[in-house]
């Protein structure tokens, strides 16, 4: 009978959707659900509000729909950053040393989808809106840093994909008992290289100071960006560390149905 | 799931086991599509650029020589890890898919629906088939030297032609002005831009234009030397990115 029972209890295991292992699935859905709209939502906007407001930055109506939306994304930002990081630090695990190897599992494939929402946020950054600024400058005269393209793409995409970058960080050193010992390097490069694109913003900007025209996108002033941008290759190092630590905990695991 | 196991107590997982390692597949392939979408994209859009955004642009000296020395940066890197590690030959298809998946969605949604570019003037250049070359190259021979040598080069080599039946017909000439000119130039002189005119005078710069229809193999043989050395550079940073070292302090 206790077998039957057992049997049972594993076949409902086993139907339940999301498993044990992806505990996490349903929020970082959420996660691309939310980004996904936030991210289209700016693009509307451009497209509503960039020729009509955005081609003078002398113009009163840029001050209302730019620099309105400039001071937004700059609050929201900087809040995000103390909520989230905050949040992932006071919730840390301080009994790391007896993490069960199921929790482990559970563990890396959460700090997996953390790491794919920080690169679903460096597509926004790196590939969509950035090449779009180069579409931009070259229909609208550049007199200001705070174009209608750089204010989303400076001042919002860039900063959140760090903050992600350093959710992901903060995750696996608070939660994971091999990075909790020491610091991984490749994680390391790969969340601290794309946030010196953002530093890189002071470069190019002084760049453009020289001239207002755009754009050689080729530029050297935008050389900053590309070698920051290298640093993801660091999620190859991410990946055989996981790896690596996954089949030891699988290995170690029963065998189950 | 790696290389480096002994092939000799390696076992398949079976049942939980192997749902949850399809399950870490599963997140690492959609990690890997945006990440390559997002930074090969980047990278190259600020490297190659201007020579991939315009039509005009795509001309006989720079275009053949810049776009398959940068675009075989990502994908030496890649393939490092993934044929080395997982001995999984698809690295440079991998990147160049990604690459192509994030200029097109930028050029129809950015160039054409936001600022009215008309999309023969911005349709992206396709590394596909020299990528899919450079896998193949790496899997049959197992040898960096020899991928290298003749991956690299073929990179290099099969770029113009693979993309002369998309952008050949943009080089007919038309009469405009007194003066003779390709399609393409003429979408460039239509279709003002704010870096012009200092923007159009990079194009086809120098005296390799004196050489006339040869200027065209002569760019893709250079780029072919430059791309052995590229390749085999990029292989080592790829490598040297994929440490797996935990530090003690940063």
């Amino acid at each position: 009978m206790a077998t039957i029972i057992e049997q049972v209890k594993s076949l409902n295991d086993q139907v339940k959707f999301p498993p044990w292992y992806l505990k996490d699935l349903y929020r970082y859905l959420s996660a691309f659900g939310i980004l996904t709209a936030i991210y289209m939502g700016f693009r509307i906007y451009q497209g509503a509000y960039g020729v009509s407001t955005g081609l003078d930055s002398t113009e009163p109506a840029f001050e209302i729909y730019w620099m309105r939306l400039f001071n937004f994304n700059v609050t929201f930002v900087t809040l995000f950053a103390g909520i989230s990081w905050g949040y992932l630090w006071f919730t840390r695990d301080k009994n790391l040393e007896n993490l069960k190897p199921k929790e482990e599992i559970r563990r890396y494939l959460t700090l997996t989808m953390w790491i794919s929402v920080y690169t679903f946020a460096v597509y926004w950054a790196g590939s969509y809106f950035a090449e779009q600024d180069n579409s931009w400058h070259q229909v609208a005269i550049r007199d200001t840093p705070f174009t209608a393209n750089h204010i989303i793409e400076f001042y919002f995409n860039f900063p959140m994909y760090v903050i992600l970058g350093g959710c992901a960080w903060l995750y696996a050193r608070t939660r994971l008992p091999l990075y909790a010992k020491g610091i991984s390097l490749p994680l390391t490069l790969a969340v601290v290289g794309p946030f010196m694109i953002l530093v890189s913003v002071g470069f190019n900007e002084w760049g453009h100071t020289f001239w207002f025209r755009e754009e050689f996108f080729a530029a050297p002033i935008h050389y900053g960006f590309v070698i920051g941008v290298w640093f993801a290759h660091g999620v190859g190092g991410i990946l055989l560390q996981g790896v690596t630590r996954l089949i030891e905990l699988l290995d170690g695991l029963e065998e189950a149905a | 799931m790696s290389a480096n196991l002994s092939t000799g107590t390696f076992r398949p997982y079976t049942g939980e086991k192997a749902r949850i390692a399809r399950a870490y597949d599963y997140l690492v392939l959609v990690l890997a599509l945006f990440l390559f979408i997002g930074s090969f994209h980047l990278h190259f859009a600020l490297t190659v650029g201007d020579w991939d955004f315009w039509v005009d642009w795509k001309d006989r000296q720079w275009w053949p020589l810049v776009t398959p020395l940068i675009g075989i940066t990502f994908p030496a890197a890649v393939q490092a890890v993934l044929w080395t590690n997982f001995r999984l030959p698809l690295g440079a298809t991998l990147c160049v898919a990604c690459l192509s998946i994030g200029t097109w969605i930028a050029r129809i949604f950015a160039y054409h629906y936001w600022n009215f570019f008309p999309i023969n003037m911005v349709m992206p250049s396709t590394l596909l088939p020299s990528a899919l070359f450079l896998d193949a190259v790496l899997m049959i021979s197992n040898s960096l030297t020899i991928t290298a040598i003749f991956g690299g080069s073929a990179f290099a080599l099969l770029f113009y032609p693979s993309n002369w039946p998309i952008f050949g017909m943009f080089h007919l000439p038309v009469e405009a002005g007194n003066s003779q000119l390709t399609v393409a130039d003429m979408f460039g002189f239509q279709y003002i831009r704010t870096g012009m005119p200092e923007y159009l005078r990079i194009i086809e710069r120098g005296t390799l234009r004196t050489y006339g229809q040869i200027a065209t193999p002569l760019s893709a043989f250079c780029s072919a030397l430059l791309c052995t050395l590229m390749y085999t550079l990029w292989w080592h940073i790829g490598k040297w990115f994929a440490t797996t070292r935990y530090l003690n302090r940063i």
